[in-house]
């Protein structure tokens, strides 16, 4: 799993590219929470993401949670069909509240 | 891009058969006749899931999947130990060693790749 | 679904095959030492495999059947159960059973109904191994869930909770996983994620699971394959299913049942549809004074702590299992598999080139060539150690042949009530192939013989002082360019009186006769001769000892016997390292050419006027004693001229002597032998041929048969 950071205007976006799995989490933790207090306002670019996990999902939910707690923004943008797949199946399109951009051949319960 | 399967088995029977099913339901297979030659297979390749005997000459299942767990790149490859019902004991060395699912032998192909499904798909 | 396993069944039936060899060597093992723990595993593994194998090609009879003795054996490898005699007889009954229906299936053909009695007879033997009926298949009851009054939830789906250990993640289940592949069993109509667990992000460990999960689940699977779907994740997480109409009740029980608050857990049960707002709230209201089903979570700690002390022994076992291995597979690498009919044409050739070199010797000596004949000698030293190497590459050890009596004697001992061990010594020994072969007949007959006759049942041994055990022992080992193979029984011994007076009787010695114990021992060796008082249906089958004595001859071997009254009798058989070669001592009759195997000649005499001649027999005084003369130019019929002298070569088989009449004396000869064809097999006499340097074939005599011949000539033959 590669973090790749980039500001803009007060917008931090990261970058996450390769499998966001249990093999990366022990890393990506510590890493994705001192993003979040680099910024106020953060967003997180799942374009890259070829795998997700239960270990991926679960740090995707604490960094939004912490995020809540912390009075920040946190958005997940640009979703990775992996990630769109875990999402619908999980249920949890709606609980992270993003906008999810479905391919078009994907049917999804994002909005159930 | 197809799942990686390694299967160590000392049987050649039962190696070739679980690699014909699930090559069939389209998994790469790769095997190895016992622990010791499985450890050569860890040679960095992306193994989705480690198919093992308990029971083989040289290096047994459990040795295998202990010095297996204890590579980073291989440390939560899921592993299938495949057993009899009466081997409760090795069931648990099998689990500290970090073999949680166990399949029992004698086995059909058909529930060999229905435990394989459940914790991979193809 | 359909796979070509026909190569992969070939497979399984050698392996299987030689699995069962491993299998009876270790319960052998087991039988002189049942606390070989490598051993029982050894034997184990071998079921294991062989049931594991056939499980996968639809072999159901070998799959049953192994099952079942492979319990027994796990309870034995467990300690739980003592590996008494009774129960290695047992295993080894289930390995020739086994075996049995591995011959069956390989030929295609229905079981029988001997085989499938005997496999029943044998399963219930092993079922009183086991003390209780040996489990089935977890019986998981599917009946369906009888609804007792109360509310009825209006839904046709399935609700399944699922709570996961914090370790899934770290043992390379991925929920997910479960997730997906439930997803194969019919439609999950709604999921729940349920992030309660989920510390914070201090305490939050990313590799451990917090999650869990609600699901409502419409498909026609039954609950045991719902649960199936968790199997490999059953310790570690916490599930409840709940059938499709499953009343409120039971999802009040359910609520009271999961970690989480039980208000939010209803507003997620109504969320997904298992229950209303209504039904919910009268529900919990109710369910106040109702004590709530716990499921209590495993002691896993407990668990943890015996596993710890466990462990180390465990290791141990395992590093010294792995170092037994390593040293087998080091002693597996030194050898290389040949087959057989490659080494016999490499012996076949060198046979050739030892002729063709003496040809050449032959070639030389005529032509007085002394430079050739110097080189002809030291190609004949190479020519001699190349076939003394080849020789020896098909040189194998006895101890195989041996260890085969492990069986017959433990089964015999069984059979006749008799306690005896077998002692093999000298099972390194080597021998050629062909001899191995053709040995174990007579060595079964002498071990046999030595249990029924010998070894005294246990209450007479113990009278006479004896340890109540009898011993048998199996020894080998190489004698002048020999070997002997010995078979010892400390048993009662011959009793000479006995056998003399039997012998009297038979007509087979004179009243007056006094002879040698030697000589005594070797009648037993007569045709018809038997001394036990008590014809077991062992020994006593009409094959007597005789058929013995002309086995071992016909490998041109011997055997005598030693005894001692009440201290045992041995059976020391000698025979020829190989029966390809032999040092042969080469004669001529008119025209042709005889070799008679050099050790069986004792001495060459002139034929002088004192031989007698009367009616086609003759007889032959050397120095007082009479011996039978065979005429081999009158024996074949051969024609030619006749040599103005004759000479006799007196030749021994065992222990009766007799004169061969030939025309010529050639002397030593080493003679590779060659079988005669078929159309050749029935000639009398003859046991084999030999080519010359010259080309010339010369035939082999085989001096016990001309023997025979020589006293049914006779009108009895003379013993001496």
């Amino acid at each position: 799993m590669e973090l790749s950071q980039e500001r803009r205007e007060n917008r931090l976006c990261l970058q996450a590219v390769g499998e966001m799995t249990i093999y990366s989490a022990a890393e990506l933790k510590p890493a994705l929470l001192e993003v979040l207090g680099r910024s106020d306002e953060i967003e997180i670019d799942l374009s890259g993401v070829s795998e997700l996990d239960t270990s991926g999902v679960q740090l995707l939910i604490l960094m939004k949670r912490e995020a809540a707690v912390a009075g920040k923004a946190l958005t997940l943008s640009r979703h990775s069909q992996a990630v769109l797949e875990v999402f619908e199946l999980l249920g949890l399109g709606s609980w992270f509240g993003d906008p999810q951009l479905l391919p078009a051949d994907a049917t999804g319960r994002a909005a159930a | 891009m197809a799942k990686t399967i390694l299967i160590v088995d000392d049987s050649a029977s039962v190696r070739q058969v679980v690699g014909l099913t699930l090559k069939g339901a389209g998994y790469d297979v790769v095997d190895a006749v016992d622990g010791k030659d499985a450890l050569t297979k860890l040679d960095g390749r992306k193994l989705h899931l480690v198919i093992s005997d308990v029971n083989m000459p040289n290096m047994d299942g459990i040795s295998f999947v202990k010095e297996m767990k204890a590579k980073p790149a291989y440390k939560f490859t899921p592993v299938i130990m495949l057993t009899t019902e009466g081997s409760e004991a090795k069931k648990r060395d099998g689990q500290m060693a970090g073999a949680k699912a166990w399949v029992v032998k004698p086995f059909q192909p058909a529930q060999m790749l229905d435990a394989v499904s459940k914790l991979i798909l193809p | 679904m359909s796979l070509d396993l026909g190569d992969a069944l070939q497979t399984f039936f050698a392996e299987s095959r030689s699995l069962l060899q491993e299998m009876e060597e270790g319960l052998l093992r087991l039988e002189t030492a049942p606390d070989d723990a490598e051993a029982v595993n050894a034997v184990f593994r071998a079921a294991h495999t062989i049931k594991g194998s056939s499980g996968l090609f639809g072999l159901d009879d070998i799959v049953a059947f192994t099952h079942k003795a492979e319990n027994v054996l796990d309870r034995v490898r467990n300690n739980e159960l003592a590996l008494t005699e009774d129960l290695v007889g047992l295993f080894l009954g289930c390995r020739d059973h086994i075996e049995r229906l591995l011959d069956i299936t390989a030929d295609g053909v229905e079981m029988d109904a001997a085989t499938r009695q005997q496999g029943e007879a044998l399963a219930s033997q092993l079922g009183q191994y086991m003390g209780q009926p040996a489990p089935t298949l977890p019986a998981e009851t599917n009946e369906p869930v009888q609804s007792v009054g109360g509310g009825r939830v209006a839904d046709d789906t399935w609700h399944i909770s699922l709570r996961f250990g914090q370790d899934v993640l770290k043992n390379g289940m991925d929920p997910l996983s479960f997730l997906r592949y439930l997803g194969t069993l019919g439609e999950i109509v709604h999921l729940t994620t349920l992030d309660d667990a989920l510390p914070g992000a201090r305490e939050m460990d990313p590799e451990c699971c917090y999650l869990g999960f609600e699901i409502r689940l419409s498909t026609e699977a039954d609950k045991a394959r719902i649960e199936g779907v968790f199997e490999f994740v059953r310790d570690d997480c916490q599930l409840h299913i709940l059938p499709p109409g499953s009343r409120v009740a039971d999802y009040i029980d359910l609520i009271e049942a999961l970690p989480e608050n039980n208000i939010r857990l209803g507003e997620i049960l109504v969320a997904c549809g298992a229950m209303t707002q209504r039904e919910l709230d009268e529900s919990l209201a109710l369910q106040a004074c109702e004590s709530a089903r716990q499921e209590s979570p495993q002691p896993l700690g407990e668990i943890l702590v015996k596993r710890q002390i466990v462990q180390p022994e465990l290791v141990d076992a395992a590093l010294t299992k792995q170092k037994e291995a390593r040293h087998r597979q080091a002693q597996e690498a030194r050898f290389v598999r040949v087959h057989a009919d490659k080494l016999d044409s490499l012996i076949n050739l060198v046979g050739e080139l030892v002729i063709a070199g003496a040809g050449v010797g032959l070639m030389a000596a005529r032509n007085k060539d002394g430079a050739m004949m110097e080189s002809v000698s030291g190609m004949a030293r190479l020519v001699e150690d190349i076939r003394d190497g080849a020789m020896r590459l098909r040189m194998v050890e006895i101890g195989e042949t041996f260890n085969r009596f492990r069986r017959v004697v433990r089964d015999v001992s069984k059979e006749i009530g008799k306690d005896i061990e077998l002692v093999i010594g000298g099972a390194e020994t080597e021998l050629d192939k062909t001899v191995v072969e053709k040995i174990g007949d007579p060595l079964t007959h002498l071990v046999r013989n030595a249990m029924d006759h010998g070894i005294e049942s246990a209450d007479v041994r113990l009278a006479r002082g004896k340890p109540a055990k009898g011993t048998l022992q199996l020894n080998a080992y190489h004698e002048s360019g020999g070997i002997v193979i010995e078979v010892v029984d400390d048993g009662g011994g011959l009793n000479r009186e006995r056998i003399l007076a039997k012998a009297r009787d038979k007509g087979l010695i004179q009243a007056g006769d006094n002879l040698a114990d030697r000589d005594v021992w070797n009648l037993i060796f007569e045709p018809g001769f038997s001394t036990a008082e008590q014809v077991s249906n062992l020994s006593g089958r009409g094959v007597g000892m005789d058929v013995v004595r002309r086995n071992i001859e016909a490998l041109r071997g011997t055997v005598e016997i030693g005894s001692r009254e009440g201290v045992g009798s041995t059976f020391r058989i000698r025979l020829p390292l190989t029966l390809a070669i032999i040092d042969g001592f080469l004669m001529g009759v008119a025209e042709s050419h005889y070799v008679v195997p050099l050790d069986m000649v004792l001495e060459c005499v002139e034929l002088s006027a004192s031989a007698s001649r009367n009616e086609g027999c003759d007889y032959l005084n050397l120095r007082g004693e009479v011996l039978p003369l065979l005429r081999v130019k009158e024996h074949f019929n051969l024609k030619g001229r006749s040599s103005r002298r004759e000479n006799v070569v007196v030749v021994t088989a065992a222990g009766r002597k007799a004169g061969l009449v030939v025309d010529e004396l050639k002397g030593e000869f080493q003679a590779v032998i060659k079988p005669l064809g078929t159309l050749f097999e029935r000639i009398r006499g003859i046991s084999g041929s030999t080519i010359l340097g010259s080309g010339e074939v010369a035939l082999v005599l085989d001096v016990p048969a001309l023997q025979d011949e020589a006293a049914r000539a006779g009108s009895s033959g003379v013993m001496v």
